[in-house]
């Protein structure tokens, strides 16, 4: 991508993003970034605050009825299944339940230490915050006990290195990972791509303190990641960190 | 009350859980929101889909939404615009259409009052693209409106992608310091 004179790699990427014209492997990686890191999100949001006012411009379109149902359905109890709430009611309640879909189960068994593929690319992100020196290292895998991806987090590059054991085509979806800790909820680490190795970067911060024991979760969201930022969608896999 | 406030106060309310004011919110700015998501998505069960996926959005966020950063109005384009963008690349690449078409502005006749929260604001931004040479103004509009890429514009306007990237972030950059003078005056 070519920049622009006066301005910065990360200026004009933010206001490309805000402007909505990038490609789809850009925009992906534009959001990905947004999730972990304030800066860029800033910036993003200052383009789309001064541009949004040209969506003052667009005529109304009167939707047809059957919108406002499926919403209604969506968002009621009382008009069909699946309800949710908003976030601030913490409609997130049955997390044990959720952990149980691959925590109690044979999927623990299946743990195990991959070895990592030595043609992932190197990681992109470099940042570094009190590391401890050990790697974790954790394999994902279903219900069914069948391995999806192994991460391992490499706290001196502040990288989690995701290694895919099975292609999942999700079309229109993302994958978005989380991390539990104990018995607090689930924390998102951000929007990954699962369809080939990769190193993920993620923010120090995010991360900082991680033990063996935590669990990392992978579950299968909206594009763009969960809306409520917890997980809203099926949990494909889950798997415990432990010292390489 | 304006109308901007009484659209706050009703997400306010939504995100108490009240399906009430929700429902309000929605017959008030649907019609945009719809607009908005149709430009970007012309096959309409595809951007009915996107609508739904953006109120259920906007229910669920609707605690996070600050009064102070934006107005109502654009707090939801903005997640309709995202998601339709979104959409619309997940599917790949769309048939162009001319830009005399693409450019054309909708005309502002009888939006209602309560949707017309930043007045100030769109007239700024319009000020600001009036500047602007025509084509230029147009390729960022289209952009905006359509979603389209810097690669799609090109090919449409039969200019070099590094080209048209230019002119268009340039425009905006031009926008940005009229606005800002015009805001310090």
């Amino acid at each position: 991508m070519s920049g622009e004179p006066d301005m910065t790699p990360d200026e004009t990427l933010a206001m490309d993003m805000a402007l909505g014209a990038l490609p789809r492997t850009e925009r992906k990686a534009a959001e990905v970034r947004m999730r972990s890191d304030a800066g860029f999100r800033a910036q993003v949001e200052h383009w789309q605050a001064l541009l949004s006012p040209l969506a003052e411009e667009i005529e109304a379109v009167p939707p047809p009825a059957g919108v406002w149902q499926a919403v209604a359905a969506e968002i009621s109890p009382r008009q069909g299944g699946g309800a949710v709430a908003p976030e601030k009611r913490g409609l997130w309640n049955s997390l044990p339940l959720w952990r149980g879909l691959g925590l109690g189960g044979p999927a623990l068994a299946a743990l195990a230490l991959v070895a990592l593929n030595p043609s992932v690319p190197p990681p992109i992100s470099v940042a570094v915050a009190e590391a401890p020196p050990a790697l974790l290292s954790a394999s994902l895998a279903g219900a069914d006990g069948k391995p999806l991806l192994a991460a391992t987090w490499d706290p001196l590059r502040g990288t989690v290195v995701l290694t895919p054991a099975t292609i999942r085509d999700d079309a229109g979806k993302d994958a978005e990972l989380w991390v539990i800790e104990g018995d607090k909820p689930p924390r998102s680490l951000g929007v990954i791509a699962i369809q080939a190795p990769n190193a993920h970067a993620i923010s120090s911060q995010a991360i900082s303190g991680l033990q063996p024991g935590a669990v990392l979760a992978i579950s299968i969201e909206p594009i763009g990641g969960s809306p409520t930022g917890l997980p809203t969608g099926p949990v494909i896999a889950t798997g415990k960190l432990s010292t390489v | 009350m304006s109308g901007a406030a009484e659209l706050a106060a009703l997400l306010a309310r939504a995100a108490d859980g009240d399906e009430l004011a929700f429902r309000d919110f929605y017959d008030r700015t649907a019609g945009k929101l719809f607009g908005v998501i149709v430009r970007i998505l012309p096959e309409r069960g595809e951007a009915e889909d996107v609508l739904q996926d953006v109120y259920v959005t906007i229910w669920r966020k609707a605690a996070e939404f600050d009064p102070s950063r934006a107005s109502a109005v654009t707090w939801t384009a903005t997640i309709a615009r995202n998601r339709a963008i979104d959409r619309l690349r997940a599917k790949g690449s769309r048939p162009t259409s001319p830009l005399e078409d693409a450019g054309m502005v909708a005309d502002t006749a009888p939006l209602a009052d309560t949707l017309i929260d930043s007045a100030r604001g769109a007239a700024s931004v319009q000020a600001a693209l009036a500047m602007l040479d025509p084509r230029q103004a147009a390729a960022i509009r289209s952009c905006y409106f359509e979603g389209l890429t810097y690669e799609e514009l090109a090919v449409r306007e039969g200019v070099p992608v590094g080209t048209l990237k230019s002119w268009v972030r340039r425009g905006i950059i031009k926008m940005r310091d009229a606005m800002h003078a015009s805001a310090v005056q």
